[in-house]
């Protein structure tokens, strides 16, 4: 997760990326939606596999990588660049955030 | 270890193969049209209105090209017939040609399910003895024979479930239990009928925890959905006490019969406290898998769930049979039909040729050949679970990691071989899963044929000659595919 | 046995290289209060081949069937045409005694297949995608329901009364443990209400489920329902039940459909006392990830050749298990080789014979009934609505057209019970020839 502002950028760790192997599919929340922390946001598909991807933070989502749409594999080549999913504006404060540990653990539940 | 023959005496060996384009690619106007019977007059005015704007574009050849196009593409596929099939929960066995011949008979292959009801007898009584025959083979006292299929099996069984948990007042019991072990359908199942899976974590020798069960089974639980034997192979000894603990619960068993092929003549799901069970006829009774399908999958009941049974149901009434549409509890309609008959009578058929003098033979020789293969196997593969198998036996990848070599390495190796692999990766409570299921119709000569191969790649595996593992498959038409391009990408239909 | 290949020298040796005695060591794990003594089942002793085929020819003969009566049944179940090479081709063991395609380079035979009859059923109906089919319509239509459900994320389903009584049935079933209101429409006459339907729809209307033709063989505009479907978000599903139609009329894709189901059973397959039929579903392609059921999509090899293998398999239940878009697993994988294999055989040319020649027939009937019999009115592809004036001027038609070896039709109350029990559902395919049309004009003339 990226922060800038009051904005969050939410995406798959390096980490997940590996684990699930070639992501074939991202299905993108809607814009609007809001989301608490540790909910389920997106959902990211491999061949053989499917994974929630669980929000850091809780807040409005504001915008969606379409580009995911056309071309998934981005977010394994580039799970902190082009391979964003979601930008987020933040309703909670820092307390509420998770750390990378906790995040880690979550993404591979 | 035993010696292994060299691959070159196994039975493929390549030969005469054709590349054959998609109908599409048929590069010639459309064949003369295929000659017609009817009436050759107009159509309605009032139709004639809604004519279809633009021609659908299907390329028609001509019969000499159609043949060759699907013979050929046949040709790339591996088929029981072709060879060894030794699919894990899939049941891979001989499928008699006489049962494709009678369902054939036009007495049978071309009657409308409305025609009137004297002038349909003769199925009404096949399959009525069918219904009493399944009942009888499994130990309950009613049968469905409307599920399409396994799944569709479990979605019958399940509602018949409900309604009978809805008619004590039990409305709140929405828990499904299900072992880790379970078939995918099982959950999925659950879902459509608005109850949800709480998953069991199997003990340490792959069969249910009874600790495990006990602490889930609460005022929540609906039922238990097992299959037994386990898909791990292994048959659940605690059966009795599993169900007794579910019914004291208040909640009921559903059976997964699955692999009943491993009791088929030799014990009966129904003396064991199970309270309904969907039998896979195109598994345990032979009916052919056609690449996907059609299967069949009665469900048998005992007389908890017989008030449930979905409609339409086969009445005898004297002599006479009649096709029952309405009773007052039934979980409702399943299916627009009674049934997948045709799938049905070559079940019946099955059985009639097994006959009560010789039905037990078939768990017989599927579970010796389950364990011979397990016996030759266990010291070149790692065996999860030890002990006696079922009709399959499961084995893992564990000794062919540190090569670095997988269980698809293996499965892809073993078609270049001559065999089809068998189920990879599933159940999905052992890593690196190989179940094998060789069942009663094949010989030894072709199991040893087939261990000789595992044993080959397992030492090939040890003596790090890898690379033709990872490079399998080689022989037939088309090497190994490229799942993620087909899956980002989706071509689903041909764009000329 | 003759399907088991042991001898008891083949059985002992290997009992004794597991240093077993007998068979009953192999089954120790069962307790022992269940074992089966051998041979006391209550079944027949067995039976050889010979004996089969006796018994089944026996069963066989009691029934009348289309192969000597004249059959003017339909409702769902259609006797169309089936040429020779159809079961020639589902009959070769390669595509009769395969698994499902799991292991795609030795199952590219049966993959192709598919991915052609993806193709042409998606061509033929108008949609952009198809599957590789579901059990049949009933189940099918229900699959539809829950798909849109899906899509839209709203529960209501609207379910016209002209859709096929199982079709329903088998829908509100399957509904019926699930939140959300299902809510069918009342027909007026033997046609679909489309005003009615339009009226029903509200804003948690997840879809609009018709029948086209309906039930009753009636032909209709569906383009106001579509603009009622845009305006408040929900989909339109057409269900079909002879998918022959739309060689000849506008398709379910030229109709504005956003999923269309129905049954393939007309394409080269038997009708077989109602299985094993053939169900379809077809849908837009922005939907494809709802879709429930198997699909085989176009892929290529390590050596860069084309080939095919199962695809989006993330939907299904071995992956999603409870989440997955449907519990189906075994689906009715041969019957899309027989309609692949008819539908090549007839081409545009052939299936547009079998649609006009099916249509022609009921227009020739309709246009020479005698006065005391009437039809549902409007445009009809090949299936239409008689009515009586009484049970028993219906039951005096029934026994004359049963003496000249004809099945007139279905009594409309063996379908739908709230049906009166004057009115037949009469069909008519290219097997239905001039003659048989007489002699059914004949039986009627002899019933006034």
């Amino acid at each position: 997760m990226r922060i800038e502002g009051d904005v969050a950028t939410f995406g798959v760790s390096d980490h997940a990326q590996e684990a699930l192997g070639d992501i074939v599919f991202v299905e993108l929340p809607e814009i609007g939606r809001t989301v608490d922390a540790a909910e389920a946001y997106a959902v990211v598909e491999s061949v053989k596999a499917v994974s929630d991807s669980y929000a850091p933070v809780a807040g409005e989502i504001i915008d969606v990588n379409e580009a995911l749409e056309s071309e998934p594999e981005k977010v394994n080549t580039e799970p902190y660049g082009a391979g964003w999913i979601a930008k987020v504006k933040m309703s909670g404060n820092s307390d509420e955030l998770m750390s990378d540990d906790e995040y880690t653990t979550f993404l591979e539940e | 270890m035993s010696t292994a023959r060299t691959s070159n005496t196994y039975s493929a060996v390549g030969g005469i193969q054709h590349e054959e384009p998609l109908l599409f690619e048929h590069a010639h106007e459309a064949a003369e049209a295929i000659s017609l019977p009817g009436v050759q007059g107009d159509i309605s005015a009032e139709l004639h209105a809604f004519s279809r704007q633009k021609p659908a574009n299907i390329p028609g050849l001509s019969e000499p090209e159609t043949v060759r196009h699907f013979v050929r593409m046949s040709q790339w596929n591996h088929g029981i017939e072709t060879g060894f099939y030794p699919l894990g929960s899939c049941t891979m066995k001989y499928n008699p040609r006489v049962n494709e011949q009678v369902v054939r008979l036009s007495g049978l292959a071309n009657i409308h399910p409305d025609q009137p009801i004297d002038s349909v007898q003769g199925v009404l009584a096949l399959l009525y003895e069918l219904q009493e025959w399944l009942c009888e083979i499994a130990g309950f006292s009613d049968v469905t024979l409307q599920p399409a299929a396994g799944a569709h099996g479990e979605l019958a069984g399940l509602m018949m479930i409900r309604s009978c948990l809805d008619a004590r007042g039990q409305q709140h019991r929405k828990k499904v239990l299900v072992p880790d072990s379970a078939h995918g359908t099982n959950p999925a199942s659950a879902a459509l009928c608005g109850m949800h899976c709480i998953e069991l974590k199997s003990g340490a020798d792959g069969r249910i925890d009874l600790d495990e069960l006990k602490k889930h089974l609460d005022g929540d639980v609906a039922a238990l959905m097992m299959t037994n034997p386990k898909t791990a192979g292994a048959f659940e000894s605690d059966i009795k006490e599993i169900c007794q603990l579910v019914h004291d619960a208040g909640g009921l068993v559903y059976g997964d019969g699955a692999n009943l092929n491993a009791l088929v003549g030799m014990a009966r799901p129904g003396d064991m406290g199970i309270d309904c069970l969907h039998i896979n006829v195109h598994k345990t009774f032979s009916t052919p898998h056609g690449g996907g399908g059609p299967g069949a999958g009665p469900v048998v009941v005992n007389d908890t769930l017989a008030p449930y049974l979905p409609v339409p149901r086969i009445v005898k009434e004297g002599e006479n049979y009649r096709i029952e549409t309405q009773e007052e509890q039934s979980c409702g309609t399943i299916l627009g039909s009674i049934g997948q008959v045709g799938v049905l009578l070559r079940a019946h058929a099955y059985i009639a040729a097994f006959g009560r003098n010789h039905l037990h033979k078939i768990a017989q020789d599927a579970v010796l050949n389950a364990n011979y293969v397990l016996h030759r196997l266990k010291d070149a593969y790692h065996v999860p679970f030890e002990g006696l198998c079922k009709h399959e036996c499961l084995l893992t990848d564990e000794y062919q990691n540190k090569h670095g070599i997988k269980t698809l390495d293996v499965a892809k190796q073993l078609s270049d071989l001559g065999f089809h692999p068998m189920t990879v990766y599933f159940p999905l409570i052992v890593h690196g899963a190989m179940l094998i299921e060789p069942t009663e119709t094949e010989s030894k000569a072709t199991l040893d044929s087939f261990c000789d191969a595992m044993l080959e790649i397992a030492a090939q595996c040890e003596a790090g000659d890898t690379q033709v593992l990872h490079d399998a498959p080689t022989k037939p038409i088309r090497r190994r595919l490229d799942e993620t391009q087909a899956a980002r990408k989706p071509v689903l239909v041909w764009s000329d | 046995m003759r399907f088991l290949p042991h001898t008891d020298t083949d059985r002992n040796a290997m009992l004794e290289s597991m240093d077993m005695d007998v068979m009953s060591d192999l089954f120790t794990d069962i307790p022992s209060e269940f074992h089966l003594e051998q041979g006391s089942l209550d079944l027949p002793d067995a039976l050889s081949e010979a004996g089969i085929v006796r018994k089944f020819t026996k069963a066989s003969e009691q029934n009348r069937h289309a192969g000597n009566t004249r059959c003017f049944l339909g409702g769902g179940t259609y006797h169309h045409f089936v040429p020779a090479v159809v079961d020639y081709v589902i009959s070769r063991g390669e595509f009769l005694t395969a698994y499902t395609p799991y292991q795609p380079e030795i199952s590219q035979g049966t993959l192709q297949t598919l991915f052609e009859f993806q193709t042409m059923i998606a061509r033929l109906t108008g949609m952009d995608v198809s599957n590789a089919s579901m059990y049949e319509a009933a189940t099918a239509t229900a699959e539809a329901a829950l798909m849109a459900r899906r899509v839209t994320r709203k529960s209501k389903v609207v379910m016209a009364g002209s859709v096929n009584p199982r079709y329903r049935s088998v829908t509100q079933n399957y509904l019926s443990r699930l939140e959300g209101e299902y809510v069918e429409v009342a027909t007026h006459g033997f046609s679909t209400d489309v005003d009615g339907i339009i009226a029903s729809i509200d804003e948690d209307t997840a879809c609009v489920i018709v029948q086209y033709p309906d039930f009753y063989g009636s032909v209709y505009d569906l383009a106001e329902l579509r603009v009622a479907c845009d305006a408040a978000k929900c989909l339109m599903v057409i269900t079909f039940s002879d998918v022959t139609a739309f060689a000849l009329i506008q398709s379910p894709g030229e109709c504005g459909a956003d999923i269309a189901v129905g049954s393939g059973q007309s394409l080269g397959i038997p009708m077989g006392f109602g299985g094993p039929h053939l169900g379809l579903l077809t849908c837009k392609q922005k939907y494809v990830r709802q879709m429930p059921g198997r699909v085989c999509g176009m892929t290529s090899d390590a050596d860069g050749k084309r080939g095919f293998v199962l695809t989006l398999s993330t939907r299904e239940q071995h992956i999603r298990r409870e989440k997955a878009t449907s519990n189906i697993c075994s689906n009715q994988g041969l019957m899309c080789t027989a309609a692949a294999t008819y539908m090549t055989l007839m081409g545009d040319e052939g299936l547009k014979t079998v649609a006009t020649r099916s249509a022609a027939a009921l227009h020739h009937l309709l246009s020479n009934l005698p006065k005391h019999v009437t039809a549902a009115q409007g445009a009809r592809y090949n299936e239409t609505v008689l009515s009586f004036v009484s049970e028993e001027k219906r039951s005096a038609f029934l026994v004359e057209a049963r003496k000249r070896d004809i099945f007139a039709g279905i009594p409309l109350e063996q379908l739908d019970t709230n049906m009166a029990h004057n009115h037949l559902l009469v069909s008519t395919t290219e097997m239905i020839e001039e003659a048989d049309i007489q002699d059914y004009l004949a039986a009627l003339e002899v019933a006034a």
